[in-house]
Parts: structure tokens; C-alpha cells; sequence
């Protein structure tokens, strides 16, 4: 989009005022019909931006450094919404939640608006050509003292600053806080191979994870995620994968795993080697030299589990083939984490799983390790670097307090940093040459060998800011000298330089090369898996690394798939969006298990000081079951003291706690801390409601012999011994009659008439399968992002007013008496019941029923009363109290909003509308092609976005609908069944590793 | 939601300007057969450009003249309103497909050729010239165009419009924001009276 900046000031102003079509960008009231209206015309028409019909692009995403391609929609020059790239490899159309809230990243107030110079302490504007020759200077004569610390995911940029820095004869160090080093150097150590595995969790019939969590930041999540769902996922052909999770804390990962065992902080290797050893002896293969043995009794001992249950361990994953072990987790890198990886790897090889589910070849890097960036440090420390560049990292945030790079950072005479906001790292800065967002900029990244994913820009940046790969071509042409090689015009010709080298290398023509792979989101070629084979150069320490300091807990800290290493903490969406696992929104928390609650009397929301060797943090408390009694855990990514508005006051840093790193990788779990209570609340603005189930058959779920059998739900429950509830009175009975016969059953339309009282319409419906929800909270994000729903803030939520439209609750199962807890997840979304009890009770018929089968909101007649949502037996009526949408879309926010769909004014009832605006944009394109909608090929926001593929929409009165086929299935129920409201949803109840006696279904404890 | 194209940023997107093309070329039928002038109507072509502010509707920067480009010449309302087939939106002319002719039309009167001037200027300045709207449909109301251009087929723009081709400067002959206006049309025609086809 290389317009002149006549043409983009005249488009984008245009943007400004269209505001045609319903929630104009400049316009926040709802019901507004105030005209004010200019039309301004564009001075030349942009080829590829129709007014009213969206634009889609592929791009790549950068949130984190998996690289999942993306689809991004844009509608009259402004993109407003991420969904996955269909044919990429890594993500296949899906995306995470804090893929989704890239776009308020791009968005983001807290977006430096041009280049600035630090003088005298504090900041001012400078010229683009001023702050271009100043760098040019200063790099010129920096020479050997010439460093760049980047954090970018990989792609042409990196090979382009390593080039750069070696010119001057500088150095390139590559960081981020979520490295994979330990298991990159067990490769090398087991394997020979410097490199990260490739992992397939889709062959996998069992899944052992030590402390991996690959649902939350463990590698390429949404990769891992839809092969978790394909292997995990119950089908009654293909059964079901078994994962067993052992760490000390129940991440999202360990509270999907069929089995958690809270085993002791740094036990993992004993037990990974004890059950290598039980799979070696059991096929008679020699164990590779110089590979250790301990013993199944050794590893009881060590990790606190009974020895049988390591025998049987072993043996299951000895007969499921191919299995699967994992390790390397944020929540278990100790000191011997790369002892652990190395173990693991080993029970792989012994396992035969080498080249089937764990793969070579990929030539994963995720950075050169904390060694390089230890020794850069010093080498600031010690004066030797005179210019340091910082490039998409943020180290002073993300670095243990302990480890100084803060004075370190100082004592480099000129700093400068690309960031797009001021962080922490930035505002030490001396100047500061704001990059381009990803979806406005030319770029590539190559997360593994063989994908090479395009960006591209997608729209008019959003401040006038600049590549820094045309930031620094041009600071090397005013630098001269060893740098004047680096003439490429611009970034954009560099890359495309790059990329016809790459179509030469393929026998391809440059141009075609490049119009393909810009199309299609980039490159994607098959995988080139290396054979390995083991060579063991090294032992493999088995003792558990020290934990360091005094003190009655060990501090787990753990990352979340939100805010991932804080990068995420200056997104309101991704702060308002849970934790999946807490339900805990916008300020950090400290966990503790209920018995160290009890034995420290301990209440939620009581402020506890945790303090280490290297210094203390105050946060509230939440009682967590999925815990050892132990530990005390605490999450990443908030305690920011830049980084925005929306990051600041969230919670400490629990970095302030750890130790310097000291070797290859931090190691997060390693500290001993005492806790203290210190007799101040701060409520914890949760949203779960009751965390148990109360016998209400909310989530459902039956052992997989029993749904392998093909039971229903109610079948299961009372082979289980726990028959479901009596219906009563002979009106119920009579009101129930046929009816589940009839919900997808009968042709007549009988069964649905009430929902459709039109008949030959479509009778939209959705299933979600609950044996494939993670609950990583990914729908619940797109749906903002979708239907311009406003986040409400810490205040509000506490006051229960969030408009979440689809939430996911999470209900605790087992957890007393000795029974393993269990997490249950419900995504809720409206459920649009045919008997919709919110309709009745309207006065003004604002909640009414469609032909369609929609339970329609109309916000323009709503006044407020609220009866609906007080007559909502799923609480899923969200009433907006305050103008929400002015505080939350301030600008440029609000040039994300999704003029599809009506930004709700104070005072209304809104909720999930199954993307009707997604349906009638379909209807009318079929109206004027005269193609029929296809099944498929209409879907909600929720839907597109899973990365289980859990959700699925559609007609339900298509027989052949996928929608129909799913809601047939045996494990299909109805939340609240009983009350009659008869659901457009049909769950399928999850499924479960458990002896059938035990399965207790509708939520444990019956009362 | 339908991704008909993936498109290419920074190319050439042929596809389009081929879609604008057809547009005009395929919607002669669209235009109704021009209306002899209506007896107390002023004779067409004849008003002064600053008679403007007396007539009807909303005063424009530049005295466009609906009659004499849709009435006169009889240009289809998609030469200029390009996406009304395939959009919600109708589309506004950019300046570019203006100059496209007036580049050349430079006007058969000083009267006509002021405006025309203000045109140009406008152009050579980068200036996009500010009309005023004159039909504004609520934002909670949402109102697909190409829908209703497909089903009432060549009299679709002046059922709601009015006879554009006869206005020297355009007025809002239907209130475009009463609802009952739009029921009654619906009701007539037999189609979807559900409060979600437009509420939203």
C-alpha cells in the first residue's frame, strides 16, 4: 500500500466520516438518528476496498513465535478482525485469544505516535530524517560496540540483523523470556541435534506431559491444541488418546489431562527415567550408553507416587503406540530442566515415538539462550557496548529484578528501541524509533523449516510510523562505511529480493513465487524430518535441582496463555478475558492450595506477602485445588510499570522474586518463599459464579466405555448407579413428551416448532463438543472482537456486569475426600431456546424468536428492564449499565469496530446473537448470486476461532448439515433439560479415563 | 460470513476494477425510460448554479446536477454509485471517475462551468469535495442495498429515491428512516418482516 500521503490523509478521513453503515467509526450511541453526516469520496478509488463488503488479506501473526498464518478482514481500509489461515500448517484457521487481540495491539492507545529523543531525562519529538541520521551516527561509530537484542520471532529481519551487526564486526543476540533452550539442548545432548523437536500430539494415543503445557505456552499452542483435540477428542471409531500430567501445579494443559499428579518441584527426571527403564526392560532394548537408571521404587521415593502407579505408567504408555512425552514447561524450568528434557527424550526413543510423534528436522530455534544474553549483559557491564539496538523484546521487564540489566541497560551510551509502545525497556531508551505493527508492515517469518509465512500491510499505519527494516536500510546508508552495502530502496525490496532468491533456489519465477505465497499467507512445504538416533553425550543428573532459599513454600510461577511473558498485559480484551483457569480477570493473585489456606487461615481475596531471598511481592490470594499443598503459585506477565495504561496497577512482578539466571535459561521454579498474611483484602474479580456444579448437569461427562458403547447421558447415569432427575408432575411428563425425539429427529418440523414456527427457513443451531473444549478461552475473545462488545474493567467485573457473550465456566469436581479434582469446561454462548423463557417476559417485544430459529435481541426497542436476563435460567443476558462503549473504544480502538454490528448504547440488554450479522451478510450474498448457503461455509466467531473445532454451526434442518449429524450423537444432551426451554445448543458430554463407578455425572455432589 | 477473494495488498487487484466495469456495462436495463418533463417542474438544464440554495434538499458545495448526468445524459446511477449490486453500501464517485470525464466536459455555460471549476480545483488541491448526505438511515438499522436492487429489479433506486433524474439538486423525497414506511413496502411485497433482517 504504497499511496501517497495525499491519497492516504484523503482516505483516511473519509474513514472517519463514512460511519454509513451502522457502528461508524466515529459514532458510539446505539440508537442514535441524529444526522451529521458529510459523504466524502475518495480522490482515486483504492482497487481492493469496496464500501460495505469486507477485504480479506493473509498475513502472519507475531504475538508470539509460533506463526500461525492468519486471515485478516478489513473493512473500508481498517482491519477488525484476525481469523486463522485455513492452509496454513502450523494453526489451520484457528486462533488463540492473544492471537485475536493482536488487533488492539495495532489499535493501542498506548502506541508511540512518532520517533523521540530523550533529552535531559524526559522525551521530545523528533523528525523522522533527524532520528534516522542521529542512528545512522551513532551506529556509524559505534563499530565493534555495535549490539542488537531482538526478540522477533524468526523470518528475513533476523537474517537481515545478523548480517547488519556482523558488518561492524557487532553482535546479534536473539532473546525471549519462553526460549525452549533447556529442551533445545537436550536435543543436542541426546540427539546431536541443536534443535527444538516438532511434536505430533494428533498420533498420539498417550500423552505424557511433565509439566509441558502445551495448551497454554508450550510451543505452536493452536497447532498443539487441534492435534490434542483429534487425538483426545472421543470419537467411537478412533477412542480416545489418555494424558497424564505431572508438575505441582494444574495448568489448563494439567487440568485436561485425565490423570494430574502434583509429584515434588524437580522429581521429573527420576520419573521420566524410571519409566524409560520399565519400557526398555519390557521390549528388551539395551538403554543407549551412558543413559542412567533409576528405578521405579527411586522414583516413588522422589516424586512422592506409589510405585505401582509408575509401573503402570510406564506399561500404558508402553502399549499405546505411538505415545507421546513432553517436557520443558515454563511452570517446571528448574535448574535440571535440561536433565528432565533429556530424560524425556530418552523414554521417547524408548518408546519408539522418534519419528513418529517426535520429530527432527524442523530446525526449531526459539533464540540464542539466556547464555548470549547473560554475556551481552556483561559485556554492557563492562563497557564494550557503545550502541544497543532493542527490537520487539522487553528485558528489563522480563528478566529476573535480581539479574540487574536495568543498570546494565544504563551504562550503554546510546540506547535505542523499535518498540510500538513505552515499556519498561523502551523508556530507558534514548531514543526510540516506533516500528510498524505487523498487519502494516512488509515481513516474514519462518517458525519452522519448510513454512515461511508473508506479511503484508493491510492497512494505512495507524500513527505515521516505520518499518525497522526501512529504519535501519536507511541509517546504514547515512552511516556509510561497512554499512553502505545495505542499499536495498526499501524493506519491501529487500524482502522481495529475499524471496526471489528463494524462488530461484526452487526453480520458480520471482514474480509468480511471490503473488502465490502473498495469497496464500506464504510457503508451506512438506516436512523434512531428520532421522535421529540416540547417542547420549553427557549423563543425565537424576537428582532433583536445589530449590534455593529457606522458606515453607516453593514458588511455581506460571505463564498463561493470555498474557503469555506480560506481552499481552496492555490489551484490554486479553485482561478482561479470564484466566481459563482461575476465572480470575485484570490484577495478579497468589494460589494456594485449601489445606495451606486452612493451615495459614487464609480467606480469598487477603493480601499475601511472599517474599524470597531476593525480595517480597503482595498480592491477593485464591484458593486453588489444582495444587500441591507446598507450593505457591503466582502467574506472569503482570506487574508492569510501563507498557500502557491498561498494564499499569495489575499485581506485582513475580520476577522480583527469583535469583539472577545464571545459566542457560531462568530457572523459573527454584525459590523457596515464606508467605505471610497480612490482614488487607482486595476482592479478586472473578467471574465464576459457583464453582461446583450442585448436581445441576451443567457439564456432563461419562466414562469412555460407557461412550464407546454409545450411552446417553442419562443411559450412563444411571448404569453408573446416579439416576437422573425424576421429572414430577404429570405435566411435565406430558410437556416432555417426544420432545428429544423431536429436536433433530423428526422431518415433519414438529419436534422444532416452537423454534420454527416458519418451517422451510433455516433453523440455525450449534454443538459443542465438551470432550474437545480446553477451555482456552479463544471463542470468548474472537466474540469480542466480533460483536464490538466493550470490556467493562476490574470494578465492574466485581460487580458482576462483564459482557462476556460467550464465557466459559469452569466447574471443580472430586478435589475432597481423596478424590482427584477435576475441571470441567461449559462454553456459554445464549443457548437461543425454541421456549426461550426471556421472550414472554419482555413488555416491549425486544426478545423474541425468529423464524430462524434466532432468539433475536432487538436493541433499539429494548428499554431495560431487565426481565429477560432475571428469567434466564443460563444467566447468559448481559445488561449494559453504563456507556461502556465510550470508555473502551477510545480512540484508535474504535477503528476496530465491526461495522456489521451495532455498537449497544447504555441501557440495553445485549447477547450473543449466533453472529446474525455473519447470517444476513450470507443470506444477502446468496440473495444476489443465487448460490444457495452451503453447509459449512457459514459460521459464529466462536466457531471459526476453536482451535479444538469443539464448536460447530449450522442448519439444523438440513439433514446432511454436519451441525445435525453431530447433535445426533448418543453423548448429546441439553443444559437444564428438564426445564423444557428446549436449547438450540446440544452439548456433547465430555468423556473421560475412569472406571464407570466412579463417573459421577451432573456435577459429583447430589443436594 | 463468505470470504469470496483473498486479495493481495500493494497489487494490482484486477478482479475489482473488472467488477466496477460490469457494473456499468451490465445495468443499462436498471434505468428507467427518461420521463418527460413534468409540466410545473422548471425546464431542465436552465436553472443558474445559485438558484441552488432555493431549491429543494440540502445545499452541496459543488451545484451537482442529478438531472442533467442521469436525466440528460442518462448515465446509469452505477457509473457513479459502482457497488450498489454487491454491497450494502452504494458507493459514492471518487473523485477520479469525476475527472474522468471532467477532465475533458468542461461545461456548456459559465454557470455550469463555475461549478465544474470548483471540481477541478478541488482535484488539483487533493481536496475530496464534502457533500452533504441526504439520505442517513440510522445506525442500529442496517439496509443491504444490493438485496433491493436485485429483488425490485430496474426501478429499484427510485422506489425509495424518488425520480433522482429529473432533481436538479437531490432532496429526500421518502423519509428513509421511518420504519413503518419500509413494513408497509414489505408488506405489499410479501417479504421478511423479522425485526433481525435489519436490527442487528
Amino acid at each position: 500500500m504504497s499511496d501517497n500521503d495525499q491519497k492516504s490523509v484523503s482516505r483516511r478521513k473519509f474513514l472517519s466520516v463514512l460511519g454509513t453503515t451502522s457502528a461508524g467509526a466515529a459514532v458510539l450511541s446505539g440508537c442514535s438518528t441524529e444526522k451529521v453526516e458529510k459523504l466524502i469520496p475518495y480522490l482515486v478509488q483504492s482497487e481492493d476496498q469496496v464500501p460495505g463488503v469486507a477485504t480479506w488479506y493473509a498475513s502472519t501473526c507475531t504475538e508470539c513465535s509460533a506463526g500461525c498464518g492468519l486471515h485478516v478482514r478489513t473493512r473500508e481500509g481498517r482491519a477488525v478482525k484476525l481469523e486463522g489461515n485455513p492452509e496454513h500448517p502450523v494453526n489451520a484457521g484457528r486462533l488463540c485469544a492473544m492471537g485475536q487481540a493482536g488487533l488492539q495491539g495495532l489499535y493501542n492507545p498506548g502506541r508511540i505516535k512518532g520517533p523521540m529523543q530523550k533529552s535531559g531525562g524526559s522525551w521530545r519529538q523528533i523528525s523522522w530524517d533527524d532520528a534516522i541520521a542521529l542512528l545512522g551516527q551513532q551506529v556509524g561509530a559505534a563499530g565493534a560496540g555495535l549490539a542488537v537484542l531482538s526478540g522477533a520471532p524468526r523470518g528475513s529481519l533476523t537474517g537481515f540483523l545478523a548480517d547488519f551487526t556482523a558488518a561492524a564486526g557487532g553482535r546479534l543476540v536473539r532473546w525471549e523470556p519462553f526460549d525452549q533452550t533447556a529442551l533445545r539442548l537436550a536435543s543436542k545432548r541426546i540427539f546431536g541435534r541443536d534443535e527444538v523437536p516438532t511434536h505430533d500430539f494428533a498420533k498420539a494415543k498417550y500423552i505424557v506431559s511433565f509439566g509441558a503445557d502445551f495448551l497454554d505456552t508450550w510451543g505452536p499452542t493452536v497447532e498443539n491444541q487441534r492435534q490434542f483435540a483429534e487425538s483426545h477428542g472421543f470419537s467411537r471409531d478412533g477412542g480416545m488418546a489418555k494424558h497424564v500430567y505431572f508438575a505441582p501445579r494444574a495448568s489448563l494443559t494439567g487440568l485436561n489431562a485425565d490423570e494430574w499428579h502434583g509429584i515434588k518441584p524437580g522429581s521429573e527426571t527420576a520419573l521420566a527415567l524410571a519409566m524409560a527403564g520399565v519400557l526398555l526392560g519390557e521390549r528388551g532394548i539395551a538403554a543407549p550408553a551412558g543413559a542412567p537408571s533409576v528405578s521405579v521404587e527411586q522414583a516413588a521415593e522422589a516424586t512422592g507416587l506409589k510405585a505401582e502407579d509408575i509401573s503402570r505408567f510406564a506399561k500404558e504408555f508402553a502399549a499405546a503406540q505411538p505415545s507421546l512425552a513432553v517436557a520443558g514447561g515454563i511452570g517446571s524450568q528448574h535448574a535440571g530442566a535440561v536433565e528432565l528434557c533429556a530424560a524425556v527424550h530418552l523414554l521417547n526413543y524408548a518408546a519408539g515415538n522418534l519419528g513418529e510423534t517426535v520429530r527432527f528436522g524442523g530446525d526449531l530455534d526459539r533464540g540464542d539462550g539466556q547464555a548470549a544474553f547473560t554475556a551481552l549483559q556483561q559485556a554492557m557491564e563492562a563497557g564494550q557496548v557503545k550502541v544497543l539496538l532493542v527490537h520487539e523484546a522487553n528485558p528489563v521487564y522480563g528478566t529476573p529484578k535480581a539479574g540487574k540489566f536495568a543498570e546494565a541497560l544504563a551504562k550503554v551510551p546510546f540506547k535505542v528501541s523499535t518498540s510500538l509502545y513505552v515499556d519498561e525497556t523502551s523508556s530507558q531508551c534514548d531514543l526510540i524509533l516506533p516500528g510498524l505493527h505487523a498487519l502494516e508492515r512488509w515481513d516474514d517469518a519462518n517458525p519452522r523449516a519448510g513454512v515461511w509465512g508473508l506479511m503484508q500491510p493491510v492497512m494505512e499505519p495507524v500513527y505515521p510510523n516505520r518499518n525497522s527494516g526501512d529504519v535501519l536500510l536507511a541509517a546504514s546508508q547515512k552511516a556509510g562505511g561497512v554499512f553502505a552495502k545495505f542499499a536495498a530502496p526499501s524493506w519491501e525490496a529487500y524482502l522481495k529480493d529475499r524471496w526471489a532468491a528463494m524462488a530461484k533456489a526452487r526453480g520458480r519465477d520471482a514474480a509468480t513465487f511471490w503473488r502465490e505465497a502473498l495469497a496464500k499467507g506464504g510457503v508451506y512445504e512438506p516436512e523434512a524430518a531428520v532421522p535421529v538416533k540416540a547417542v547420549v553425550a553427557g549423563a543425565v543428573a537424576t537428582e532433583a535441582p536445589a530449590i534455593e532459599g529457606t522458606g515453607d513454600f516453593t514458588l511455581v510461577p506460571y505463564a498463561s496463555s493470555l498474557l503469555y511473558d506480560g506481552r499481552g498485559t496492555n490489551k484490554p480484551w486479553l485482561l478482561e478475558t479470564p484466566d481459563p483457569v482461575t476465572k480470575i480477570t485484570w490484577h495478579a493473585w497468589v494460589e494456594l492450595h485449601p489445606d495451606a489456606a486452612a493451615k495459614l487461615d487464609v480467606k480469598e481475596g487477603e493480601i499475601l506477602k511472599v517474599t524470597s531471598a531476593h525480595g517480597s511481592i503482595e498480592a491477593p490470594a485464591y484458593i486453588y485445588p489444582g495444587l500441591r499443598p507446598d507450593v505457591v503459585a503466582i502467574p506472569m506477565g503482570f506487574g508492569h510499570t510501563e507498557y500502557g495504561e491498561y498494564a499499569k496497577d495489575r499485581g506485582p512482578n513475580y520476577l522480583d522474586l527469583l535469583g539472577p539466571a545464571t545459566g542457560e535459561f531462568v530457572a523459573y521454579l527454584g525459590t523457596k518463599v515464606t508467605v505471610e498474611r497480612l490482614r488487607e483484602y482486595r476482592k479478586v474479580a472473578k467471574t465464576e459464579g459457583n464453582p461446583r456444579q450442585l448436581g445441576r448437569g451443567i457439564a456432563e461427562a461419562m466414562p469412555v466405555a460407557y461412550a464407546a458403547k454409545g450411552l446417553t447421558v442419562k443411559e450412563a447415569a444411571t448404569a453408573a448407579g446416579h439416576p437422573p432427575h425424576e421429572i414430577n408432575t404429570e405435566a411435565e411428563v406430558k410437556a416432555l413428551e417426544g420432545w428429544r425425539e423431536g429436536q433433530v429427529g423428526r422431518e415433519d418440523g414438529e419436534g422444532r416448532r416452537l423454534g420454527n414456527y416458519a418451517g422451510e427457513h433455516p433453523l440455525w443451531g450449534m454443538t459443542i463438543d465438551l470432550g474437545k473444549c480446553t477451555g482456552c478461552s479463544a471463542c470468548s475473545t474472537a466474540c469480542y472482537a466480533e460483536n464490538n462488545i466493550p470490556w467493562v474493567g476490574e470494578d465492574q467485573v466485581l460487580r458482576g456486569r462483564e459482557l462476556s457473550w460467550i464465557r466459559i465456566e469452569r466447574y471443580w469436581e472430586g478435589g475432597t475426600d481423596g478424590e482427584p479434582v477435576e475441571a470441567r469446561f461449559v462454553p456459554m454462548p445464549c443457548q437461543h431456546c425454541d421456549n426461550a423463557p426471556c421472550e414472554p417476559v419482555c413488555p416491549v417485544y425486544a426478545a423474541y424468536h425468529t423464524p430462524d430459529g434466532l432468539n433475536g435481541q432487538v436493541y433499539n426497542r429494548c428499554v431495560g428492564t431487565r426481565y429477560c436476563a432475571n428469567n434466564c435460567p443460563y444467566k447468559v443476558r448481559y445488561f449494559n449499565w453504563h456507556a461502556y462503549a465510550r470508555k473502551a473504544f477510545v480512540a484508535p480502538f474504535e477503528l476496530q469496530l465491526n461495522p456489521d454490528v451495532v455498537v449497544r448504547a447504555r441501557g440495553v440488554m445485549e447477547k450473543c446473537t449466533f453472529c446474525v450479522h455473519r447470517i444476513r451478510g450470507a443470506q444477502h450474498t446468496a440473495k444476489v448470486t443465487g448460490a444457495p448457503i452451503k453447509d459449512g461455509e457459514l459460521t459464529t466467531a466462536c466457531a471459526q476461532a476453536c482451535p479444538s473445532g469443539a464448536i460447530v454451526f449450522g442448519d439444523l434442518n438440513d439433514p446432511q448439515s454436519r451441525v445435525r449429524q453431530i447433535a445426533q450423537d448418543p453423548r448429546g444432551y441439553h443444559i437444564l433439560e428438564d426445564i423444557n426451554v428446549r436449547p438450540a445448543i446440544t452439548y456433547l458430554a465430555k468423556v473421560v479415563h475412569r472406571e464407570p463407578a466412579h463417573a459421577a455425572p451432573g456435577g459429583g455432589e447430589q443436594h | 460470513m463468505r470470504k469470496s477473494a483473498l486479495l493481495v495488498g500493494g497489487a494490482v487487484a484486477t478482479g475489482l476494477a473488472a467488477a466496477v466495469l460490469s457494473g456499468f456495462t451490465g445495468t443499462t436495463t436498471q434505468q428507467g425510460p427518461s420521463a418527460p418533463a413534468a409540466p410545473n417542474a422548471p425546464p431542465a438544464y436552465t436553472i443558474a448554479a445559485g438558484d441552488s440554495a432555493n431549491l429543494k434538499g440540502p445545499k452541496q458545495p459543488i451545484f451537482f446536477r442529478h438531472d442533467i448526468h442521469a436525466g440528460q445524459y442518462q448515465i446509469t446511477c452505477q457509473y457513479c454509485h459502482y457497488s450498489v449490486a454487491y454491497s450494502s453500501e452504494p458507493g459514492i464517485p471518487s473523485m477520479q471517475t469525476c475527472m474522468g470525464c471532467h477532465l475533458i466536459v468542461a461545461g456548456s455555460d459559465s454557470a455550469n462551468q463555475k461549478e465544474i471549476t470548483k471540481l477541478r480545483d478541488a482535484w488539483n488541491a487533493k481536496q475530496p469535495v464534502e457533500w452533504e448526505r441526504v439520505h442517513y438511515v440510522a445506525r442500529h438499522v442496517h439496509f443491504p442495498h444490493q438485496r433491493h436492487v436485485k429483488g425490485m429489479g430496474p426501478n429499484a433506486c427510485a422506489t425509495c429515491h424518488g425520480d433522482v433524474a429529473r432533481m436538479p439538486q437531490v432532496w429526500e423525497v421518502n423519509n428513509v428512516n421511518n420504519m413503518g414506511w419500509c413494513i408497509n413496502c414489505h408488506l405489499e411485497r410479501k417479504v421478511n418482516r423479522d425485526c433481525t433482517a435489519c436490527h442487528y
